[in-house]
């Protein structure tokens, strides 16, 4: 019961993941700053959405963490 | 060089950048080490000591080697950086092809970002392409040849469903780690966690080899990897000097200009990013093969003996070519002569003996593009030239190995770039560098 809880909860949290992550300005971040050139970094004052965005990131992150780590253990014991 | 190490720390801008970028490797390395929901960690290790022990060909030796070692423990971070990179080159690639993608490049910055948009979500789409083929392939016990125990014991589809999808947030995580450091750390994020994988493996290997192959093969080894770090340094510094002349301006009441400098041009224009493009590129057919299943088809025969086979002749010609082609590539797209060019003009600088304007970026076209060839060829050979002797000395080994020519220019590229990023903001307040 608690397995498939956790199970549901992880499949969550990775989609609202990959969600919240695509939903970042990619900021000419990555490789494509090395393509292209001069992406430099322009009005990187980041704004008030890009700051929740990354706390909520963050958040969802460790939920997504913690659902994996107790999985394993669940399933291991 | 400690003192400048001491500098750096003690100044507290670079010294947040710097801890942060440690942060983000420590996470990356954590996630590496954390096994997948529904993996069994017992089953792993035994089949990677079998795998040790047995010299067969390791089927993913570059993601493995480029993942850090996460992608054979099938670990929440298995796929690494890859499918970003590989995203990247193919967004890069059809913007030569495709008018669309083209006119956004030239839009320029709000172009750009859209095109960066789309690497992001063609990254997740590999992502989930290519974890379903790596479950399918754990399942069907073919990750680990000849190891019977089972790696994912449970056999429901749901089991399955639920690590391809957190096999696919990782990646997303891995991308976001990356561009975070790329943000508010130093040096560039994919290729710092590139470095991170890479140096991860390197005191196992290295150990492996001291143990079954004795004393003498790893001090060759480490030898060769020496003289590889000497050589790439040596031409990763190399650059012609254009000499630019400034004119005399009179703002106001002050004389401006008048002074003599000269354009730096590195005949290794390009850095690592065309040996990252190339390898990860000859990946994608194995990628491709892998997908389709049918193990016996005349095409993937041909595949794995001649494109995938890194001691083939025609694997090598290939990595060749294909480092080559992306250093022209990579430098066409980083180096604008014409821009350069009407910088010049418009701070009334010229080349001596050379108009400015047109001609000027049809000189710097001409350098640039003569200087490159030898630039691209060393890179090649550096790349390609460990596969020979290392596989005259060892059997089996290959150039995705980390003392091998890929790893180590990587390393070392990465590391140079990385530590003159550290300097120049170093230099802002004090001139001590690590650089002398």
């Amino acid at each position: 019961m608690v397995e498939l809880v956790l199970n549901v909860l992880l499949v969550l949290a990775s989609v609202l993941l990959v969600v919240l992550i695509l939903l970042h300005r990619g900021k000419g971040g990555g490789l494509s700053s090395m393509f292209g050139g001069a992406v430099s970094s322009q009005l990187s004052g980041s704004s008030v959405v890009e700051k929740n965005l990354n706390r909520l990131t963050v958040f969802t992150g460790f939920v997504w963490a913690i659902c994996i780590v107790t999985l394993g253990i669940l399933l291991k014991v | 060089m400690l003192q400048a190490f001491a500098a750096a720390f003690r100044t507290p801008d670079l010294r947040r950048k710097l801890l942060f970028s440690l942060a983000i490797i420590a996470v990356y390395r954590l996630g590496a080490a954390v096994p997948g929901p529904g993996v069994s960690v017992e089953a792993i290790n035994s089949c990677l000591e079998q795998a040790q022990a047995g010299s067969q060909r390791d089927v993913y030796s570059l993601v493995n080697l480029f993942s850090g070692g996460a992608l054979l423990r099938l670990s929440i971070f298995a796929l690494g950086i890859m499918p970003y990179i590989t995203a990247s080159i193919i967004v890069q690639l059809l913007v030569v092809v495709i008018p669309r993608f083209e006119q956004l490049k030239k839009e320029g910055q709000s172009g750009q970002q859209k095109l960066t948009q789309y690497t992001r979500y063609l990254t997740i789409a590999l992502a989930v392409l290519q974890s379903t083929g790596i479950i399918a392939l754990a399942r069907s016990g073919q990750l680990f040849p000849g190891c019977q125990q089972e790696i994912i014991p449970s056999e429901s589809i749901w089991t399955t469903v639920v690590l391809v999808i957190a096999l696919t947030a990782g990646t997303a995580v891995i991308m976001w780690l990356g561009e975070l450091l790329t943000e508010k750390g130093i040096g560039n994020g994919m290729s710092v966690l590139i470095f991170t994988s890479i140096a991860a493996r390197i005191p196992a290997e290295g150990g492996s080899i001291l143990q079954t192959r004795g004393g003498v093969v790893f001090a060759v080894v480490c030898a060769f990897a020496l003289l590889i770090i000497g050589a790439v340094v040596y031409v990763e510094q190399a650059q012609r000097r254009i000499p630019v002349q400034y004119a005399k301006r009179m703002v106001g009441r002050r004389m401006y200009g008048g002074t003599s400098t000269y354009l730096p041009l590195k005949v290794n224009q390009a850095g690592v990013i065309p040996v990252i493009f190339a390898s990860s590129l000859l990946y994608l057919p194995q990628l491709i093969t892998q997908l389709q299943g049918d193990e016996t088809g005349p095409v993937r025969q041909f595949f794995e003996n001649y494109v995938i086979d890194q001691s083939n002749a025609v694997h090598v010609a290939l990595y060749f070519g294909l480092i080559v082609f992306f250093t022209y590539f990579y430098v066409s797209i980083t180096f604008n002569p014409e821009e350069r060019a009407d910088d010049m003009k418009r701070y009334g600088g010229f080349i001596p003996g050379i108009r400015p304007g047109r001609p000027t970026a049809e000189y710097l076209q001409y350098v640039l593009s003569r200087i490159t060839l030898p630039g691209s060829i060393y890179l090649g050979i550096v790349a390609v030239l460990p596969n020979f002797f290392l596989s005259i000395t060892q059997q089996g080994a290959n150039q995705n190995f980390p003392f091998g020519g890929t790893a180590v220019l990587i390393m070392v590229g990465v590391g140079l770039e990385t530590v003159k990023q550290i300097e120049t903001q170093l230099n802002q307040r004090n001139y001590e560098g690590f650089l002398k």
